[in-house]
């Protein structure tokens, strides 16, 4: 195999800055509780970056698995933060996956990401001064493409994970029929059950990692289903819409709070390294969980009417339409989506290797 | 013979009437527990000329040593029998108590009845017992028959001569110097510095090996203690201890001799030269060896890396080149030996070369193709670490499965069974391919022969114990310094000097050095002549054959002599013995166990 020391340089741009000082001596395997038998998890696929093995690294599934509980980063001797490379690795994955190239520009380190963040500010800019008259109408509109957008990004997504995990390496079409399989990949779809699997459970960032979820699914499901409608109604304080309004709110600036703070003060392993997109995600989200709080307190305290809540309301919605362009580049978010996906694309190549998956 | 030796070992002609004290240690329950002390002291004072035996708990602690004091002051003991320990561990310690009490020190025998009956017949109490017995006793007809021994005296030369005026051979100099001994470098290049001057950096100080050159030449030459010969070249070397001899030439061809009461052995190493075609070493290609990239990396700018006209964008580093080899693997050398060792060093300076080759050139690709990395030194491994944060990428491969570099017009194409890559075979193209030479020690043979001074399988000189005499060599006042003792860096290289030379001033505190007279006598009336026993000797003039009186004779020199006894197994008429260790003494110690 021709060495290919270009990779490497590549997938460091997606944050493993520190990866080139690996010397293989495999203790993030020994502790690794994804490891299996053949001691091949984290080692191999580091390995597989160094030399230059392309397709190797974009057929892996198992960065997918990984839920980043830092054990291989704090036992490594040569602090190369393997935990930090699986994030990158699953990074570069999802910009090798994406059709819509803005992957790719956000989360390699560059000039292109500041242009990116400014790009944001002004789109929001000019957004926030063009909506004027029933922009809240004009609002629930633009929020009817998030959907539509969604889904032919994440379509790419599992078409191009698909050809990469699945095709190139079995040199065919092949699927799982088992409903063993199907069941499971749901299960881990709704569970994450696998987080089980770090010995030490972080319950912190579980719960603000629920917190922010949560809240922020709300929103998305307040917005896109047109829940609210601020400049029209008077909302009291307990109205079955208002508590969803203050958790939704809440659960995100809390939620975010914790994890900023974590990040702030690199508390645990996972929060040791941030990314500039990591930033641009928790600022954005805290925008959201703000305006959208402020929007409904001035609704509640001083009724539609108020000349203030127009202006934050607008506000609010801007940002959610930045944000929409943004989601699907987001690892965290799309974790959830694919680690299911890894999930079962494993038990397809394993029924290929046995002879046993349906194939076309 | 010209060099004055006096007293070796003579007979003490005035006898007293032997009075034997015998002490039985108890080694606080190491010999008492199993053996019957008690026992062992009551057969002894029975025993013939046996004036006193005692038993003590610790017959080295101070009360015991003033036990046996007590006894020569009061009952007029002459001669002693301690059985106790190992006598390497407290034998001389007994001598010291005859000596200070104005006894010959050499009429003590030490019987060794720890190691060599307690704690090996743990189970039989009554047979150890029995054994310590007749131990004793044989000690007992032993020391009634030693003789008053006196150490060897040597006069030496207050002199030490260096041969090899690199940096081992100049530290030497200068801490002999400092400690007020003269000192003569012998060198054979026209100017101090040895292999310093070709090197760049050295880690870990990051200064240039022809400044470090510098600064010692500077201190050798300003000191007036010191004596420097370059362009010498060594033609015989001669004596032993107190009094060895150079001769060599001078650049304008008369001869010189210096004479010299040490010897320091700073000749240093030669790089391994690989052989034409190895790697495709001394082809047409881009291949060099890491010292010749050093140069190279000396002479260049920074920015743009050039060798042959043509930028080097992309370097393998081979390690293990002359290093290492394996049966079969590797060619022989020319003497059909192979290089099996580790040269050390040669991992350490290729990463720091990596280090500053990055430094130089970011953007040049560096490829490591390593067996074993062996960063053993203080923050050697930073350099390991440091290359690999810098993006050196490292390949590692088997002893059997050697890396295989294939050369056309476009560069070289380099092949690695990586092991680190689950054994896949990888391939890159290189520039540049730098072999990561080992060393090798100097070609010394001439001085070798000469003088006989060992040398290990590795061909390096060996020293008598790694530990206990780590830069001295068998030959009494022959010391080694630096890498002609094995492969080593010059911070190594600089300790290993000041030990030699402080080993050296130790010796030579003295106007004579003392020896331990166990030395081969002839009994010259009993002496036929025959001859048969020079050719037994292996210590080079040590016994020679000589007339006295129109008669043939062997003779001892007893500062050569090792008294190892080869030439007492051949005489046919008993007319050699080992002083301190005469036939007579064994017959009567075996007598003396065998007698039922």
């Amino acid at each position: 195999m021709k060495v290919n020391p270009e990779l490497i340089d590549e997938i460091k741009k997606y944050g493993a800055f520190d990866i080139s000082a690996c010397f293989n001596c495999g203790n993030c395997t020994a502790v690794c509780p994804l490891s299996k038998e053949d001691a091949s998890f984290p080692r191999k696929l580091i390995r597989a970056g160094h030399v230059g093995m392309e397709e190797k690294i974009g057929s892996a599934l198992e960065p997918w698995h990984c839920y980043y509980c830092g054990e291989c980063s704090a036992t490594c001797p040569r602090e190369a933060q393997p935990g930090e490379y699986m994030m990158a690795l699953r990074r570069y994955l999802i910009a090798k996956y994406d059709i819509t190239g803005l992957s790719k520009i956000f989360y390699k380190t560059g000039w292109l990401q500041t242009w990116l963040a400014l790009g944001m500010l002004a789109f929001f800019y000019w957004l926030y001064a063009s909506y004027t008259g029933d922009f809240g109408a004009l609002a629930g509109k633009i929020e009817l493409a998030f959907p539509v957008y969604v889904t032919v990004a994440l379509g790419g997504y599992v078409l191009n994970m698909y050809r990469h995990a699945v095709v190139k390496p079995l040199g065919g079409i092949k699927a799982s029929l088992k409903p063993a399989h199907i069941y499971e990949t749901l299960v881990h779809g709704f569970t994450q059950k696998n987080f089980n699997g770090c010995e030490e459970t972080d319950l912190v960032r579980w719960a603000a990692h629920l917190l922010v979820m949560s809240g922020y699914v709300l929103t998305l499901l307040i917005s896109n289903l047109h829940l609210l409608a601020p400049l029209d109604k008077h909302y009291g304080a307990f109205h079955p819409v208002s508590l969803l309004v203050w958790y939704a709110g809440f659960g995100i600036l809390v939620g975010g709070g914790v994890m900023s703070l974590r990040r702030v003060f690199k508390s645990a392993e996972s929060s040791k390294f941030s990314h500039p997109s990591d930033w641009l995600f928790v600022v954005t989200m805290f925008l959201i969980g703000a305006s959208l709080l402020f929007t409904h307190y001035l609704n509640v305290a001083y009724g539609p009417g108020d000349p203030l809540l127009a202006k934050v309301y607008r506000l609010n919605i801007a940002i959610e339409t930045v944000w929409i362009i943004l989601i699907v580049p987001f690892t965290k978010w799309i974790h959830i989506f694919f680690r299911p996906l890894a999930v079962y694309f494993q038990h397809v190549k394993k029924e290929a290797e046995a002879g046993t998956a349906f194939s076309l | 013979m010209d060099e004055k030796i006096t007293e070796a070992a003579s007979k003490d002609n005035y006898r007293q009437e032997p009075k034997v004290g015998v002490y039985v240690c108890h080694c606080g329950g190491n010999i008492s527990d199993i053996i019957d002390v008690k026992a062992v002291a009551a057969a002894l004072a029975k025993y013939p000329g046996v004036a006193v035996a005692r038993e003590y708990a610790f017959m080295c602690s101070s009360n015991g040593q003033d036990l046996i004091t007590k006894d020569i002051k009061e009952l007029g003991i002459n001669r002693t029998v301690v059985a106790a320990c190992s006598p390497s561990l407290h034998e001389l310690t007994f001598r010291g108590v005859l000596q200070r009490a104005g006894v010959n020190p050499y009429l003590h025998e030490h019987i060794n009845i720890r190691e060599q009956a307690s704690w090996v017949h743990k189970a039989d109490h009554d047979g150890a017992t029995a054994k310590a017995i007749k131990l004793a006793q044989a000690g007992v007809e032993k020391v009634l028959r030693k003789d008053a021994l006196n150490a060897i005296r040597v006069a030496a030369e207050q002199r030490v001569a260096v041969i090899g005026g690199g940096v081992a051979g100049m530290r030497a100099a200068l801490s002999a110097a400092g400690k007020g001994l003269e000192a003569v470098i012998i060198e054979k290049a026209p100017r101090l510095g040895g292999r310093l001057l070709e090197l760049g950096k050295m880690y870990p100080s990051g200064e240039e090996g022809p400044a470090v050159a510098k600064k010692l030449e500077d201190l050798v030459l300003a000191e007036p203690k010191i004596t420097v010969h370059t362009g010498a070249e060594i033609d015989f070397v001669s004596g032993f201890v107190g009094n060895f001899k150079v001769n060599f030439k001078k650049p304008d061809g008369s001869s010189q001799q210096v004479k010299a009461g040490a010897l320091v052995m700073a000749t240093g190493y030669e790089h391994y030269k690989p052989a034409k075609g190895e790697f495709g070493y001394g082809e047409d290609g881009n291949v060099l060896t890491l010292p010749e990239f050093i140069s190279l990396m000396k002479k260049l700018p920074a920015g743009r890396l050039e060798y042959g006209g043509r930028e080097i964008k992309s370097l393998a580093l081979i390690h293990c080149v002359g290093s290492r080899q394996v049966e079969g693997v590797h060619k022989p050398q020319a003497d059909g030996k192979i290089n099996d060792y580790c040269s050390r060093v040669c991992c350490t300076s290729a990463l720091y070369a990596a280090n500053q080759l990055k430094e130089k050139y970011p953007g040049v690709r560096v490829y490591d193709v390593y067996r074993d990395i062996r960063t053993y030194g203080m923050q050697h491994e930073d350099y390991y670490d440091k290359a690999s944060k810098d993006g050196v990428l490292f390949m590692r491969h088997n002893e059997t499965d050697q890396p295989v570099v294939v050369s056309d017009r476009t560069g070289h194409t380099v092949k690695v069974k990586d092991v680190l890559t689950w054994g896949e075979e990888l391939e890159f193209k290189a520039d540049l391919v730098v072999l990561v030479t080992g060393m090798m020690p100097a070609d010394i043979s001439l001085i070798r022969s000469q003088m006989k001074l060992p040398a290990s399988a590795d061909r390096f000189l060996q020293e008598v114990h790694p530990k206990l005499r780590p830069v001295e060599l068998a030959n009494s006042g022959v010391f080694v310094a630096g890498a002609a003792q094995y492969p080593m860096d010059v911070t190594e290289a600089m300790a290993s000097a000041g030990t030699a030379a402080a080993k050296a001033a130790i010796l030579l505190a003295e106007p004579d050095i003392p020896l331990e007279p166990f030395v081969a006598v002839v009994d010259e009336h009993k002496c036929t002549g025959c001859g048969l026993c020079p050719p037994e000797c292996s210590y080079d003039g040590a016994l020679m054959m000589t007339e006295k009186n129109g008669k043939k004779l062997a003779v001892v020199n007893p500062a050569l002599c090792k008294g190892c006894g080869a030439c007492v197994a051949v005489c046919p008429v008993r007319a050699i013995n080992v002083a301190g260790w005469t036939l007579d003494q064994f017959d009567a110690m075996v007598e003396a166990i065998a007698k039922e």
